[in-house]
């Protein structure tokens, strides 16, 4: 029990990590995404129309 | 899309391709992806719709597969230890909730809701893949894993991660220069070449030598 408690505290620990990570990196970014995978050319992000 | 093709073969030839099957899985759907990608590129244009859905829902897909790859690089370093069931739960628990996470991010945006949620639970698992690489690098430390290839395996991903927000942040920063947007092409290749080479280089058995212990005079 404890360690699957210990491996759901992990997975929360690594999922913040993350996520502050990611703030740190795109806050400032001009640059919508960041894409890890292929060599194609990235699109332009599919953004809803301004209403 | 040749180093992928050179890292299948080379696991092919070392029968080796079970062994890292996810691996191998994520290379194959990278080179299906790309291929995909630049058939609906050449009809469509880069600016069309078609193509933007096709290239996201891909990159979603394979973000999917590189952390399923990640997550079977902690599965064998940590089954010595019989935390391998746990890697696994750790793992569930983390594709549920950065899909949850990024499911409350883009909630609101009802237009093109699927391809929005697609970018953010792509970009999130990005990240969570990259401090689960950093993990690892720090348990394969820690345990003092010798076993080469995994060794050089996990040390490509986190190399491959840091470069590719070092590369990010390069754009970022001089945007002005072009020879920065060649930098994701080319990362993109370095992966694969490195899995090839120590797939080729080494091994199932190789083992690294430990750093020998200083004796302390007294």
């Amino acid at each position: 029990m404890s360690r699957k408690l210990g491996a759901l505290a992990l997975a929360l620990g690594i999922l913040v990590g993350a996520m502050e990570l990611k703030t740190l990196v795109t806050a400032h970014g001009k640059t919508a995404v960041i894409m890890a995978n292929g060599v194609s050319p990235v699109p332009k992000l599919p953004l809803p129309p301004a209403n | 899309m040749g180093a992928g093709v050179c890292f299948v073969t080379c696991s092919v030839l070392r029968a080796s391709f079970l062994k890292y099957f996810f691996l191998n899985l994520y290379v194959i759907l990278s080179l299906f992806a790309d291929l995909t990608r630049q058939v609906v590129l050449r009809y469509r244009g880069v600016d069309s719709l078609e193509y933007g859905h096709t290239y996201y829902y891909t990159d979603c897909l394979l973000t999917v597969a590189l952390f399923v790859a990640v997550i079977s690089l902690a599965s064998r370093v940590f089954a010595e230890l019989h935390l391998a069931r746990y890697v696994r739960l750790v793992a569930v628990l983390l594709l549920l909730g950065t899909a949850g996470f990024s499911y409350a991010v883009v909630a609101q945006s009802t237009d093109r809701l699927a391809t929005m949620f697609a970018v953010e639970l792509s970009q999130n698992l990005y990240f969570v893949g990259l401090v689960l690489t950093y993990l690892l690098w720090g348990a394969v430390l820690k345990l003092q894993e010798t076993r080469t290839r995994l060794v050089q395996m996990v040390l490509s991903l986190g190399l491959y991660f840091s470069a590719y927000a070092g590369s990010y942040a390069l754009v970022n920063l001089a945007p002005k220069y072009e020879v920065v947007q060649y930098l994701a092409p080319i990362l993109g290749c370095f992966l694969p070449i490195s899995w090839a080479v120590s797939v080729m280089r080494h091994s199932e058995d190789a083992r690294l030598t430990p750093a020998r212990l200083v004796a302390v005079p007294r």
